[in-house]
């Protein structure tokens, strides 16, 4: 294989990397409030892209429709845990877990009844040809795509670490009991933590949706992919999840260059098997151990 | 005789010495307590002997045979059953069913003997459950029988928590503060328990912060302090010991 | 007092397993006989799901995987290799087995939300691996002709002859389930799922139990999913994603954890979904069609709903009646 072609897989494998970082941030703002993984992540991903499709079919010029898709997607997310998380909120995590997986069912399925059953696709954010760099072709989509991923980590990596926003978020993650004496509002952290996921996950779907089609039944595969990508990392911390999903992305594309495209999916999915197995706090995490 | 030898045992959590070059025996037959301030390792201890927690150093002989590093259901087989500072019982089953969980290694029905309810199967039910509605009265439960864990007023809920220990058939039994949350007059018939369980054959170790209970029941005590052993000996003795008052000054003296 | 509702409980049973013996004699509706016997396979997963999920608080979210192991492998067996029908079940069974004990032997050490998405990674595997292995599989267009379950030169080739076999299947996986539960395996389940501290502390190895449950769960999956292959004589990709795994925690969801009784019925309640028409003559096609198109929907709202207003499931509500026990909000 060429350095050209070689190149184009490299390249291939960074824009779906950086998709499933977006995916794996979302998961990481979660767990990071709550302590659970949102089953219902993919779907967030699902809706960004066939809300944003929905609104410029209504005859919405292309930048409203994009915003206007993730900000719905975001007051989706918001609902979800206000509605169907709050109640339940100090049950155990397999309690809070079936409620994400029913959420899942159920927005999957109410796409399909909203939007219809056949795949969708967004036109591109700026038109043009692609960019030729050392002989590989780069979408312009690609830009974006890479353009809000580091948009999103920086944001988020302030968010974190120098808002007081942030700092509540993190004393959140240790004990919800003891930030609440602390003072700190958990409810509203929780519920601005689902929001924020939301919103990565409408953003990285509408980026996505003009370079592959979209449709109401996508949200499971990505789903699982941004979460191998979360652990991959080790959940826990936005660099750590861009690490993840660009390292997936990257052993994905790898793959497909020099074994077969069949499998590629496989792919992720062992080496999420093989990282739970092995070394479940991720490359980046740090082992936990409970207190007896 | 010696039942069991904790040998230079200790445990650090990060800079902490929780467990600190810990010795002592523990004889056949008797009472023993644990006693120290809060966070001097107590429980830390008792997590080393029972292979919930591993220690950095230092050996537990139980009748001769090293058993650090052994998997807690491994020790509950070895003869070595504990309660926990938080008890531990399965909420939504009965006090009987939380015995006869108990008397698992007791029993033998597996897999298939359970699901086709082999003739031998309910033999071993029949007994077990008598065996366990045994316990139950000898701690003084037997009018929970049927009634879900969750239900059941805390005090019986450590007897409950002791029962479920028995059941292991042990040779040693660990109680973690089983007088915790007790009103005075089920502290005395815990007593009372304890010396019933003793004279069924079972050696006690019984950490407590009731000093009243401590010196009414123990042959001996091991005072721990800070993760290290500071004194050990009959309660008479440990009562006028300087170091032991001077540790308990230091943090809360209405124990002593 | 008590011994009189134990025996009123084994008498709804009768009369339920009674009911369900003379289906076939009533009817000869093929379709109908077939519809009930889907509900007959769904329920001996449901049995197992229930006593890994339910009793013993362990989930899976890749049971449609085992299902479909189950049904390939005692599919691929008998139409490729015409292995006897009952040698090809045993070898789908086994299979699952062997799947969940491969699967499970690494997971055991992951806590509630990993073992999740390890056994819903599993099951995207399985489903692309059922796809890709075409030599096998198939691919997209499956696995037909499959004969029907025969012994000898005896043949089970009539729809009523099927669903007596299916269900008297599910009547042992359910007569098994809770003669185990009430035995030391089911009990240390019981305690497993109420404090693993508690029950390890108590002598239970909960490693290799958790290893147990989870094959045993997984070869019940691959029992029924061999069973269904030669009752539909079809099987293809589709059948076996992780829709129908989540549907499955479903039924064990709405019906009860804890419950045997109570997740059987959310399976058949859950299953006839799908076939509102063939059971309900006079309903409309309309009304129909709706609630087919709708089941998904349904099955989430009410898992949802179930969960936050009814937690411990149907199961529950029916106890807490009957002996007025508040039981305990964390049971799932
Ligand atoms: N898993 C752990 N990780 C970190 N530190 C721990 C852990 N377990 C115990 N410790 C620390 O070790 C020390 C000893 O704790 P331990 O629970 O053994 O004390 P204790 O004597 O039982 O106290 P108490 O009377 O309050 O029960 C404490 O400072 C505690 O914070
Ligand atoms: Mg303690």
């Amino acid at each position: 294989m060429d350095s050209a072609a070689l190149l184009q897989f490299a390249i291939a494998g960074l824009k779906n990397g950086a998709i499933y970082a977006l995916v794996a941030l979302g998961f990481t703002l979660v767990f990071g409030s709550t302590g659970i993984i949102n089953f219902a992540q993919g779907e967030f991903f699902m809706l960004g892209g066939m809300l944003a499709v929905f609104f410029v079919r209504l005859g919405l010029p292309l930048p409203i429709a994009v915003i206007a898709g993730v900000l719905a997607t975001a007051g989706i997310g918001l609902a979800f845990e206000r509605l169907a998380l709050r109640p339940r909120r100090d049950s155990g995590p397999l309690v809070l877990i079936i409620i994400t997986i029913g959420g899942s069912m159920v927005m999957k399925s109410l796409s399909r009844h909203v939007f219809g059953g056949s795949e969708l696709s967004l036109p591109a954010f700026s038109e043009g040809p692609s960019i030729v760099v050392a002989g590989a072709a780069i979408e312009r989509q690609a830009f974006w795509v890479w353009g809000l991923t580091i948009i999103a980590v920086v944001g988020l990596t302030w968010l974190y670490s120098k808002t007081k926003f942030g700092r509540s978020m993190r004393a959140c993650s240790l004990s919800h009991e003891a930030s609440r004496l602390m003072g700190i509002d958990t409810a509203r952290i929780v519920m601005v933590s689902f929001g924020l996921a939301a919103v990565l996950g409408g953003i990285a779907g509408v980026v996505v949706a003009p370079l592959t089609q979209t449709s109401f039944d996508v949200g499971a595969r990505i789903g699982v992919k941004g979460f191998a990508a979360a652990i991959l990392g080790g959940l826990g911390n936005p660099i750590a999840a861009v690490v993840g999903g660009l390292t997936l992305g990257l052993v994905e594309s790898m793959s497909i260059a020099f074994i077969s495209s069949t499998y590629k999916d496989v792919i992720a999915l062992v080496l999420l098997l093989l990282v739970l197995f092995v070394r479940p706090e991720g490359i980046l995490g740090r082992a936990t151990r409970e207190k007896v | 005789m010696r039942l069991l030898a904790v040998c230079d045992l200790s445990k650090r959590f990060g800079g902490l010495a929780a467990v600190d070059g810990v010795s002592f025996d523990v004889h056949e037959g008797t009472i023993k307590a644990v006693i120290g301030p809060n966070g001097a390792g107590k429980s830390t201890l008792f997590n080393l002997i029972t292979g919930f927690d591993r220690p950095d150093v230092g050996s537990v002989d139980l009748l001769g045979c090293n058993i650090v590093g052994m998997n807690p259901h491994k020790v509950v087989r070895a003869g070595i059953s504990r309660t926990f500072q938080n008890t531990q019982l399965f909420e939504e089953l009965t006090a009987l069913d939380n015995v006869l969980v108990g008397m698992h290694t007791q029993l033998r029905t597996g897999f298939l003997g359970g699901a086709l309810r082999l003739p031998w199967t309910l033999t071993e039910e029949r007994r077990a459950r008598e065996r366990a509605s045994y316990l139950l009265r000898l701690v003084g439960v037997e009018q929970y029988v049927m009634t879900p864990a969750a239900d059941i007023p805390h005090g019986m809920r450590r007897l409950l928590e002791i029962a479920r220990a028995l059941a292991a058939a042990p040779r040693l039994l660990l109680l973690d503060e089983p007088a915790a949350g007790l009103n005075n007059r089920e502290t005395q018939s815990l007593a009372r328990t304890l010396y019933r369980i003793r004279d069924e054959g079972v050696t006690i170790v019984v950490v407590e912060h009731d000093m009243g209970l401590v010196m009414e029941v123990s042959e001996e005590i091991v005072v721990l302090d800070r993760g290290r052993k500071i004194a050990e000996g009959p309660p008479l003795l440990i009562q006028k010991d300087a170091a032991v008052i001077e540790a308990y000054l230091g943090e809360e003296g209405e124990y002593v | 007092m008590r011994w009189t509702r134990r025996r009123l409980g084994i008498t709804l049973l009768g009369v339920m397993g009674i009911a369900i013996a003379a289906v076939p004699f009533l009817t000869d509706d093929r379709y109908l006989l077939k519809v009930l016997t889907f509900v007959g396979v769904n329920a001996i997963v449901v049995a197992g799901l229930a006593l890994l999920f339910g009793y013993a608080g362990q989930i899976s979210l890749g049971h449609a995987a085992f299902f479909g192991l189950g049904a390939y492998m005692s599919a691929y067996l008998t139409t490729t290799h015409q292995t006897p029908w009952l040698l090809a079940v045993l070898a789908g069974t086994g299979i699952a087995a062997a799947g969940g004990l491969l699967l499970a032997l690494p997971s055991l050490r992951l806590k509630g939300h990993y073992l999740a998405m390890a056994t819903l990674g599993f099951n995207e595997i399985m489903s692309v691996l059922f796809v890709e292995l075409r030599g096998i599989t198939g691919g997209n267009n499956g696995l037909s002709g499959i004969p029907f379950p025969s012994i000898g030169s005896f043949v089970i080739d009539t729809p009523a002859g099927i669903y007596l076999l299916v269900w008297g299947v599910a009547a042992l996986a359910f007569l098994g389930a809770a003669n185990l539960v009430r035995t030391r395996p089911g009990r240390a389940m019981r305690a497993l799922h109420g404090s693993e501290l508690g029950a390890v502390a108590s002598g239970v190895d909960t490693t290799r139990l958790k290893v147990q449950v989870f094959a045993l769960s997984a070869a019940l999956a691959g029992l029924a999913g061999a069973l269904y292959a030669h009752a539909v004589g079809f099987i293809s990709p589709t059948q076996f994603s992780l829709e129908f795994s989540i549907l499955l925690v479903a039924m064990v969801v709405v019906g009860g954890t804890g419950s045997l009784v109570g997740p059987f019925f959310a399976a058949v309640v859950l299953t006839l979904l799908q076939y509102v028409h063939a059971l309900i003559p006079g309903l409309g096609n309309d009304v129909a069609s709706v609630i087919q198109d709708w089941e998904v929907d349904i099955s989430g709202m009410v898992m949802i709903l179930t969960v936050i207003f009814l937690p411990g499931g149907f199961a529950a509500l029916v106890r807490r009646k009957r002996i007025g026990v508040a039981v305990d909000g964390e049971t799932v």
